[in-house]
């Protein structure tokens, strides 16, 4: 599959990188179809590129590379829209906010976006009673320090 | 827009398949119950608003060299 981004260029993708989103994303009801681009093996970030719009391209991250701990309940609703259970099991990751200054780069732990791997169909949804917010340092040190120790 | 007054224990009905009840009232807070399909999404406003703001501010193009920086970054899964 061929998809056109402003941030890599045109660039062949297996088709399998496909993600349907039926909601859309919070501010971007209309954008239902992105491409799931990891980076190198063990590097947690990866990207979520719109296929409808080359400009859209949000920066994801694997949550438990850097913070261990965190957990939530999916809920009924969402396990049985996504058609999990116990043997499917969802993929999880998180938006990732770059500011001017990249060390304060934060991630959304309020919003995990929840995907379905073999149907390839996601959710973003939003956390209820949670003590996550919206903007977590992935770096509380900044980059010097050992990357992965971050978190808390 | 559409106004209505309710009473505790009404209902408004939206379309054929959602229906929200006034559950209770005391002072400022309004208890609703709201019976929908699960494919409708429903969210607090203020919840909701901040996720917006959030993926709007994520989707805002960073800086070329963030691409080599995030390159670099190994972590080990636990």
């Amino acid at each position: 599959m061929l998809i056109r981004s402003t941030r890599f260029g045109e660039i062949e993708v297996p088709e399998d990188s496909k993600i349907h989103f039926p909601h859309g994303l919070p501010g971007f009801p209309q954008e239902q179809e992105f491409a799931y681009l990891p980076s190198e093996p063990d590097n947690p970030f990866a990207f979520l590129q719109s296929l409808a719009e080359p400009d859209l391209t949000f920066i994801v991250v694997d949550p438990f590379a850097f913070f261990q701990d965190y957990e939530f309940v999916l809920g009924d609703q969402i396990e049985c829209e996504l058609e999990l259970n116990d043997a499917n099991r969802p993929h999880i990751f998180n938006i990732v906010r770059v500011p001017d200054n990249p060390e304060e780069m934060t991630v959304n732990l309020l919003a995990p976006v929840i995907v379905n791997t073999k149907k390839r169909i996601a959710i973003q949804m939003v956390l209820e009673k949670t003590i996550y917010t919206t903007r977590h340092r992935l770096f509380p040190n900044g980059f010097v320090k050992q990357p992965g120790k971050g978190g808390k | 827009m559409l106004a209505l007054t309710r009473k505790a224990g009404e209902r408004i009905v939206i379309d054929d398949n959602i229906v929200i009840t006034i559950v209770d009232i005391k002072g400022e807070n309004i208890r609703l119950a709201i019976e929908a399909p699960r494919e409708i999404k429903i969210y607090r406003g203020e919840l909701y608003d901040a996720i917006v703001a959030e993926n709007r501010q994520a989707a805002v193009p960073a800086k070329d060299g963030i691409l080599d920086v995030l390159k670099d970054i190994k972590v080990r899964k636990p």
